[in-house]
């Protein structure tokens, strides 16, 4: 595959270790989580004034999800005829290096040097700045995130706040350099300040960049649109001044009718940023038509396939019904823990330890399906349901399957399910375990260092109880 | 009423007072109660590492040791997830085992859901006297939905009051061998539940499963908290102190 060559995704349990022990990196999620949170959690709650209730919504985006995946050909044969008849052009690529092809190609054709871009996760998945960079043509993110991370030469931690991982001072001291200006001390107060002055830098951006480059959050197959949610409207510069307009995005992201796509806004800004709708919903038709006051004159999609097509039929269809909310990540202990950045590929948190290794292969990503407490705070939020826990679980045991895992722990759970099956060699073994235990505790009936799971130890005690199990005591008092 | 009490094997091993708690309690509210003796392990470890095999292995003896009985009931979230709603996906292809999967799920019980929505108890032979904080373990929330169970009970506990604390249905980041593999990781997490607990300052940290109060009390001790305690419902509800 050719993702697994960019994917870091093997580094995940040292990567995490080291974020861990980052001050700044834990400051800046610290700061993160309760916002993300708190806003959902508001989000959800005022659906009641619109009559509404989320479980049903949920019900029926879920529904949406699986009517679409269950035709996916249809309706992208849909999509494609009618973007055709609205004046678009259709491109289809396998992968993320056939999507730098056709994108350096199509700029080529018109001359292009510089790009403009709006959010778009799947164009990380095809490493898209580095290949346009390559071929001559300067690409500049213009979502306020994105710029960031790009100025930083980073990738997104978060596929909705992709400078999540970075607190205001670095940025001041980023801006300073990349704006060439003296340090300033900035806090949140002065944010409107900081956003004004990368607007004047983009601004310049907007009026010479001969493409601009989107995601799209949804593709509608009635109309042949690309929906676009966005707050900044960047979006709408990105996608109506150059003279070009591309859309990279998924194969999945395809809804049959407009009235689908309203279902699912109900909940995707309401899930991502608590929002009850997003600042800017661009419905994106064909090009310039006669009369119209702006537009691109040439608008091409190009839909990507990249490993989805795989997922189709599998037992990991259910993933694809993913509308890239972030709530799964915003929820997660574990990515507040150490950051998008420790997954090693494009998407983190949850939603990541899932299509990681499903685009980039098992293989290549062991670590993301177990770097889970099962806790499902995910999957209660998803707004599509997807069973995200029971997906990095069917991961768990397809490692097992295809003998993927260390034999010193493959022995280990042997050894261990060989003795709890037989109870009295188990009743030994274990009154003997428990006298271990008593003898390695402190007077305070705690062992602070504990040979066999140093791990449990390295951050915590171990509290033991008085050196007789259960059922030793239990059948000493019957 | 013949009730099967399964302890679990970490409180077998780590915590027995647990145990007798649970007994105790099921005792007091009129139950028969046996202690299935072959009972070691419900094969969790197995089925989280992705051992499908070694999991219903282990379900299989469960079920047999445990079927016998009007109901099961277990001091653990987890642990009873894994039979309700582990055991009968895992053995469904099964003709022989899927069936009794299903009719062992049917009547197997988290301890505090037994005593508050099956035996619905009006009292608990409890003498705690103190504030307690309860933390919702994850499976037990968001699987089985326990959630008014234990307060329910704490309520009424005379001498108990209950301090909620922030976020108490956020994960403690135990997660079984995620606690060892990715220990820094689940510390991480285990000391923002400490802070929450710490604000609450309450006289006791109290929850429904082994995994997460061990993975507690032992963060708690390392950050120098020596005061607080950390009790599972059972031994709050039972009282006395007895092993």
């Amino acid at each position: 595959m050719s993702a697994a060559k960019h994917s870091q995704a093997m580094h995940f349990h040292a990567r995490a270790g080291e974020n861990v022990r980052n001050p700044v990196l834990q400051r800046a999620l610290q700061k993160a989580k309760p916002l993300f949170v708190g806003k959902r959690a508001k989000g959800i709650a005022a659906l009641a004034d619109d009559g509404l209730e989320f479980e049903m919504l949920r019900t029926a985006c879920e529904g949406i999800r699986n009517r679409t995946l269950a035709d996916l050909d249809v309706w992208l044969d849909i999509f494609e005829e009618r973007a055709i008849t609205s004046g678009a052009e259709v491109l289809w690529a396998r992968d993320g290096e056939e999507v730098g092809r056709l994108v350096v190609d199509i700029a080529r054709r018109y001359g292009v040097t510089k790009a403009t871009k709006s959010k778009s996760m799947l164009s990380e998945e095809a490493h898209l700045n580095e290949v346009l960079a390559k071929a001559g043509v300067r690409p500049v993110e213009t979502d306020l995130g994105e710029y960031i991370v790009q100025l930083a030469g980073e990738t997104p931690s978060h596929i909705i706040a992709p400078a999540v991982h970075k607190t205001i001072e670095e940025i001041e001291a980023l801006f300073a350099k990349e704006h060439g200006r003296p340090v300033e001390t900035r806090t949140s107060a002065d944010i409107p300040d900081m956003t004004r002055e990368a607007r004047e830098v983009l601004r310049q951006h907007f009026l010479s960049a001969e493409m601009g480059i989107s995601g799209a959050n949804f593709l509608i197959a009635e109309t042949g649109t690309a929906a676009l949610v966005t707050n900044e409207g960047n979006g709408r510069m990105v996608t109506t001044l150059p003279k070009v307009h591309v859309v990279v995005t998924g194969i999945e992201k395809i809804v049959p009718t407009l009235e689908d796509f309203a279902t699912l806004m109900r909940l995707l800004p309401r899930s991502a940023t608590g929002q009850t709708i997003s600042n800017y919903v661009s419905l994106l038709t064909g090009t310039k038509q006669p009369g119209d006051q702006d537009g691109p004159e040439k608008t091409v999609f190009i839909l990507v396939d990249n490993g989805r097509a795989n997922l189709l039929g599998s037992p990991y269809q259910d993933m694809l019904r993913c509308i890239r909310c972030g709530a799964c990540m915003n929820h997660c202990p574990v990515y507040f823990s150490l950051g998008g950045h420790a997954y090693g590929w494009v998407y983190p948190g949850p939603m990541g330890s899932v299509l990681t290794p499903l685009y980039t292969g098992i293989e290549n990503a062991l670590d993301l399906p177990h770097a889970s407490t099962g806790c499902n705070q995910c999957g209660s939020v998803c707004p599509v349901r997807i069973p995200l826990p029971k997906l990095m679980h069917q991961l768990r045991e397809e490692q097992v399957e295809r003998h993927l895992r260390p034999w010193s722990e493959r022995l280990a759970l042997k050894a261990w399910a060989w003795v709890a099956g037989q109870p009295v060699l188990y009743r030994w073994l274990t009154r003997r375990a428990v006298r271990y235990l008593n003898w390695l505790a402190d007077d305070a009936g705690r062992i602070r260092i504990f040979g066999l799971a140093p791990g449990w130890t390295a951050g915590r005690d171990l509290p033991v109880a008085s050196g007789r199990t259960f059922h030793e005591l239990y059948k000493a008092r019957k | 009423m013949r009730v099967a009490l399964y302890v679990t094997c970490l409180v077998d091993l780590m915590r027995p007072s647990v145990g007798f708690a649970s007994l105790r309690l099921l005792e007091a509210a009129g139950c028969e109660v046996i202690v299935p003796e072959a009972q070691t392990c419900c094969g969790q470890p197995a089925w989280s590492a992705g051992d499908r095999d070694l999991a219903s292995d282990l379900a299989r003896k469960a079920i047999a040791e445990l079927e016998g009985y009007d109901y099961v009931v277990i001091p653990s979230g987890s642990c009873t997830d894994q039979i309700c709603n582990v055991y009968p996906q895992l053995l469904s292809g099964d003709s022989l085992w899927g069936g009794r999967a299903q009719r062992l799920a049917e009547r197997t019980y988290e301890l505090t859901t037994f005593l508050a929505d099956v035996l619905k108890v009006s009292t608990v032979p409890s003498e705690f006297d103190g504030s307690v904080t309860y933390h919702d373990s994850c499976k037990g929330l968001r699987t089985l939905g326990i959630k008014q169970q234990p307060r329910e009970l704490l309520l009424r506990t005379p001498g108990a009051a209950i301090k909620e604390m922030a976020d108490c249905e956020e994960c403690c980041g135990f997660g079984g061998a995620f606690s060892v593999n990715f220990s820094e990781v689940s510390t991480r997490i285990v000391d923002r539940k400490c802070d929450s607990i710490a604000e609450a300052a309450a006289d006791a940290v109290v929850g429904g499963d082994l995994g997460c109060l061990l993975n507690i009390e032992g963060r708690l001790r390392r950050r120098g908290d020596e005061t607080t305690r950390v009790l599972h419902i059972a031994e709050v509800l039972a009282g006395g102190e007895e092993s």
